[in-house]
């Protein structure tokens, strides 16, 4: 299997499903040493999944922004190309980056009926439950990292007619690539305005299904040092 | 045979997901996960990723945030309070009194907001406690607003129409359109079951409002005015053809913020506190229709949707038919999910039959939303039951007691729309016409 190819020595679903899973077995057994380990962490995590919640709320802007934008500029007769592609693009943004925040935050649904059966069957449901969402969620970001790397492999642009900056592909490829390489990625032209690549939008939707992984596995181990589920909603009055 | 038997593997595995109360969205995926490697070659990764992606960024889907955050801030201005002291002055000569604040109220609220949960809280808030300080009976106001706060998922906008639209890649302009007169014409239902009750029921009357100058009417219901107004310039716009409905949800978003502003319940935290509000609850969504997207795809290759409707053409069904057995099923569904999980977990099955048996896929809309719309208030699970419970801290066995007569005027808003299905399809018809 290509896509599991060995990272450091060690096949990648060993390094995404098996190690989280020994985790979460350790934290089972022994709840109080883990609970010790891994509290420091959490005010961390906690941070960075509202942090990523407000990204989202920014990109709610956004759209809202860009088609006040495309009514005016319909109204005053001047094009805006590709309005819809980059709504799209910003729609996409909020969605991904809002889905760990809103998994921590108790909005995402699930049916409760077993769950609220009684207390025995909560803890273990809900253990075995989030177990299933973590292979799910991790699958879901190995994939979204995959297709990610592809898009800009194989150069992937859009269909529409949205463009972006040169300088802005530019900047946002310096972090996905070594400093020596730099020189090469600004020999292209700054000022250039070339057809959004799949890859730079597609960036929200890696990093977003990557929190959401690691948002399930963290309340997963949460749940089992504590016995009781970490998930508040917020949305209660 | 073997078919058949990795069919029942694939119905096994969703019902254990969703009965295991994994997140749905998330159960969608894993069942759709199943269904690739049980049915096809194609490797289910990719295929998942790039189906998402286009689902995900599609600029469709961009009315969904923006009326959820439109709702949001008209939900944290004073709407709550104006729209009882607003409305009470004029319902209090119907016989019936004011409980008809809680039809209308919602009814109104149903129009800036596409959820019931919401319209229920924004609604109830207020009217709960003064409806109760003028001793009406305790199972007429639950009643009346368990099913009243269902408009919000009918009359537009409407959350569960733009996902029912984006699933079945409809107009959703003209799914607003078509959901006007059906929901004025149920909150009709309820008002004329209030006036019903009235003139039936033995018990204490209530005690009657002071009267009011009109002067004085007007002036109570001075915040009404510009909200009524910022509802009739979002639907106008859609219904003119001057703004497709993620436009008119911009505009809406425009309109309360300024209202918000207007009436000083606009500031840093509020804006901030709608924003990730809204943000949430799109991302819930969001998380439901890429599961969704992926599950179609897989519900493809399983052959599913088409033997199913190869049946339902080899049994000659009438439409009529069809449409009363699709009603049990949704009511049985929906005793279990919400409503935009129903219907994005059966359309990819229901609407390749629909469309084989000629029934109008924007009137199926409609009608799937009444069906969803029972669901809110029936147990095991309704939603508008656990939130009433939350408000009111009565036993839910008590308020879905309450709003059995509501469920009986959805069934009754069903036979009507069979009836006179113009009532939904007209509207649309109009604005396809221009």
């Amino acid at each position: 299997m290509n896509d599991w190819a060995p990272v450091l020595g060690v096949p990648l679903w060993i390094w995404l499903f098996v190690f989280p899973s020994i985790i979460c077995v350790a934290a089972l057994l022994k709840p109080k040493l883990l609970r010790l380990w891994l509290t420091p962490i959490w005010p961390w995590l906690d941070k960075l999944y509202r942090l990523s919640g407000l990204i989202a709320a920014c990109f709610m802007v956004l759209i809202l922004l860009l088609i006040v934008a495309q009514m005016i500029a319909r109204w005053s007769n001047v094009s805006f190309p590709g309005s819809t592609e980059f709504a799209g693009y910003a729609m996409a943004c909020t969605s991904f980056f809002a889905l760990a925040y809103a998994l921590t935050t108790g909005a995402h649904i699930r049916v409760s009926v077993l769950l609220n059966w009684n207390d025995w069957l909560k803890f273990r449901l809900d253990a075995l439950a989030m177990y299933v969402a973590a292979f799910i969620a991790t699958y879901f970001a190995r994939y979204a990292i995959k297709t990610n790397q592809f898009s800009a492999m194989l150069n992937d642009t859009t269909q529409g007619q949205d463009q972006v900056p040169q300088w802005l592909v530019n900047t946002v490829s310096m972090f996905g690539s070594w400093p020596t390489t730099w020189a090469d990625i600004w020999s292209q032209p700054a000022n250039d305005w070339i057809y959004t690549p799949m890859w730079l939008p597609q960036i929200a939707m890696s990093i977003g299904s990557v929190l959401l992984a690691i948002a399930v596995w963290d309340h997963l181990m949460r749940l089992l040092v504590t016995q009781v589920s970490q998930i508040r909603m917020e949305s209660i009055e | 045979m073997n078919e058949l038997y990795a069919v029942g593997i694939f119905l096994l595995v969703l019902f254990t997901l969703l009965g295991g109360s994994v997140w749905i969205g998330l159960a969608l995926m894993g069942v759709a996960w199943v269904g690739m490697e049980l049915f096809t070659i194609r490797p289910a990764g990719d295929a998942m990723i790039t189906t998402i992606w286009t689902g995900a960024s599609s600029w469709t889907l961009t009315a969904l945030p923006l009326f959820i955050w439109m709702g949001e801030i008209l939900y944290r201005t004073r709407l709550s309070q104006d729209m009882f002291k607003g409305l009470a002055p004029w319902m209090s000569r119907l016989p019936g009194g004011l409980l008809h604040t809680n039809i209308v109220g919602c009814t109104i609220f149903a129009a800036v907001s596409g959820s019931s949960a919401a319209t229920l809280t924004t609604v109830g808030k207020m009217s709960i406690p003064e409806l109760r300080a003028r001793n009406y009976p305790e199972h007429m106001i639950i009643g009346t607003l368990a099913g009243a706060a269902t408009l919000g998922l009918m009359i537009p906008p409407s959350l569960t129409l733009i996902v029912y639209g984006v699933t079945v890649n409809e107009s959703i302009t003209k799914l607003f359109m078509a959901g006007i007169f059906p929901g004025l014409v149920l909150a009709g239902l309820f008002m004329g079951y209030i006036i019903v009750w009235h003139y039936f029921s033995k018990g204490p009357r209530p005690d009657p409002e002071p009267p009011m100058k009109f002067a004085d009417m007007l002036k109570n219901s001075r915040f009404l005015v510009p909200v009524l107004l910022l509802v009739f310039a979002v639907i106008g716009s859609m219904y003119l053809g001057y703004a497709t409905a993620t436009e008119a949800a911009a505009v809406g978003v425009v309109g309360s913020l300024t209202l918000a502003a207007a009436q000083g319940s606009l500031n840093w935290d509020t804006f901030v506190a709608s924003l990730l509000g809204a943000t949430r609850t799109s991302a819930m969504i969001a998380l439901i229709l890429m599961g969704a997207a992926f599950l179609s795809l897989s519900m493809g290759f399983t052959g599913i949707p088409r033997a199913l409707a190869a049946f339902i053409d080899s049994m000659s069904l009438s439409p009529l038919v069809l449409i009363m057995v699709l009603t049990v099923f949704y009511i049985i569904l929906g005793m279990f999910l919400d409503g935009i999980s129903s219907v994005v977990l059966t359309m990819a099955i229901v609407e390749p039959m629909i469309r084989q048996a000629g029934i109008d896929v924007i009137w199926f809309g409609i009608f799937i939303v009444v069906v969803v719309e029972m669901a809110q208030v029936t147990p095991p699970i309704g939603f508008n039951l656990f939130v009433l419970q939350g408000m009111t801290k009565h036993e839910i066995s008590y308020i879905s007691k309450t709003a059995l007569p509501m469920v009986g005027l959805m069934a009754l808003m069903i036979v009507i729309l069979v009836i006179w299905p113009e009532l939904a399809t007209w509207l649309p018809d109009k604005i396809r016409a221009r």
